[in-house]
């Protein structure tokens, strides 16, 4: 593939870029648990969840203002304008199939509805197989590494949810939570189709993200008004929640960047290798819960021990899908399906291949900045500051110590991984 | 946006799949709540 870059790229391959994309992925999402659990009970879950899409809301715009600059991200979304709907479209599913999950959660509690819509890793894989030539032609060793590896992490996730479950006894309407929870899994799962699209039909990460979030904000914000009665009833939800705001905010700024990280990965080493490693994201959110806020002090041996297996079992396949490069002649399959992309809507097929291989043309050229960009950062970080303001101290006992070490290991990927993707491919 | 950019858009099984299951997975959303 030809390199039209002015820039001295690093020589990491795509793989193990896109691989190192994925764990940094997991330790995000996982991390943005975090904040959420230090809301005081007596919120619905809808206005917690609609605290932590505004808060992604502000992060889908400054993030990429920040890397790339508003002329780079408009440039790309007028190169590729019929991208727009299949970005509003995975906003759609992503709030659709999130809210299942909160009916779930209080239907079947977490133990059962985690590993259910766990699989939407298993979703995404058959998705990427059958729309996007993914794993075809990557032979019976290739097949097995990442399908036995999805499939150990799916496995790992389950054993981990019944082992750290407190809220498992809810009687009664066990199969609309199992039926909510397989819709959602579902539903995440096929959010993965627009992430692919784009990515094979050249677009950027963070153009995609910039429109994926008025998707997102608009349908969760439909929901939860529908969800606590209507427009005003929210508001006046929203504003009893000033107190506690700033928590999933800050959580959903976390949970960007995650998402950001997922899709990278999505894009260089495509759904059905990028989603399931992103997935590993509940080891994280289960190293904050045991480590910083206690949550497994009164668990018995027993559990300990399918803890250890849980994780152990997702680190196995984390690691066999981390090793499932994909071969020359599956290589060929993912070029016909961006060919496919280029054919129909008329794309330019020497630069979408170069920005499918990280070399983007324009990524190297210096961008100019504007004036409305500084806005913006103004508007972000003072929202933040004033949230942060109004906060009330919560009651809740954190342990200090583990709370630096993890601040410290979530903060490490996101320099390694960001500097990779720079060196690499300058967040091409 | 081109209107023939337009037709391939409304023609592309790459969108139907995913509104099919948008729509369905609301479906299910508001039964249930």
């Amino acid at each position: 593939m030809s390199t039209t870059s002015h820039y001295q790229q690093s020589t990491l391959s795509l793989h193990k870029l896109g691989v190192f994309c994925g764990l940094a992925a997991a330790v995000w999402l996982g991390s943005a648990e975090a904040p959420t659990k230090l809301v005081n009970a007596g919120f619905s879950p809808f206005i917690i969840s609609m605290g932590m899409v505004m808060g992604a809301f502000v992060a889908r715009w400054t993030v990429p203002t920040l890397l790339k600059g508003t002329g780079f991200l408009f440039q790309d979304l007028v190169d590729k304008p019929h991208l727009i709907v299949w970005a509003l479209l995975a906003g759609m599913l992503w709030a659709v199939g999130n809210t299942l999950t909160i009916f779930a959660v209080r239907n079947v509690g977490l133990a059962i509805a985690f590993p259910l819509w766990n699989t939407n890793s298993l979703v995404g894989l058959f998705w990427g197989w059958l729309l996007f030539k993914e794993l075809r032609g990557s032979g019976f060793k290739g097949w097995s590494k990442v399908l036995g590896g999805a499939f150990a992490i799916v496995g790992g996730a389950a054993i981990l949810a019944v082992a750290t479950a407190q809220h498992s006894d809810t009687p009664g309407k066990a199969a609309t939570g199992i039926i909510a929870a397989l819709g959602a899994g579902v539903l995440l799962g096929t959010m993965y189709i627009p992430y692919r699209k784009a990515y094979i039909s050249g677009m950027n990460p963070l153009s995609f993200v910039t429109i994926f979030t008025f998707g997102e904000l608009g349908t969760v914000f439909l929901l939860t008004a529908i969800n606590t009665g209507g427009v005003g009833p929210l508001f006046h939800e929203l504003q009893r929640a000033r107190p506690m705001l700033f928590w999933p905010f800050l959580g959903g700024f976390c949970w960007v960047i995650g998402d950001l990280f997922q899709q990278y990965a999505a894009k260089y080493i495509g759904i059905g290798r990028g989603i399931p490693l992103s997935n590993t994201n509940q080891l994280w959110g289960l190293a904050w819960g045991a480590l910083v806020f206690g949550e497994l002090a009164g668990v018995n041996s027993s559990a300990r021990l399918l803890i250890f297996a849980g994780s152990g079992i997702m680190i196995l396949g984390a690691l066999a899908i981390s090793m499932a490069d994909p071969g020359d002649s599956e290589l060929v399959n993912w070029k016909s399906a961006m060919d496919r992309e280029c054919d129909r809507y008329g794309l330019n097929h020497t630069n979408v291949a170069a920005v499918v291989a990280g070399d983007d043309p324009h990524a190297g050229r210096p961008q100019q900045r504007r004036w409305w960009e500084v806005v913006i950062m103004c508007c972000a970080v003072g929202v933040f500051v004033w949230l942060a303001l109004g906060t009330k101290a919560q009651q809740i006992s954190i342990n200090f110590p583990w709370t630096i070490v993890l601040v410290i290991g979530t903060l490490i990927p996101l320099g390694v991984c960001g500097t990779l993707l720079w060196r690499r491919t300058r967040f091409s | 946006m081109k209107r023939s950019n337009l037709m391939c858009v409304l023609t592309d099984v790459h969108l139907w799949v995913p509104v099919g299951i948008l729509i369905l997975g609301t479906a299910l959303l508001m039964t249930l709540r």
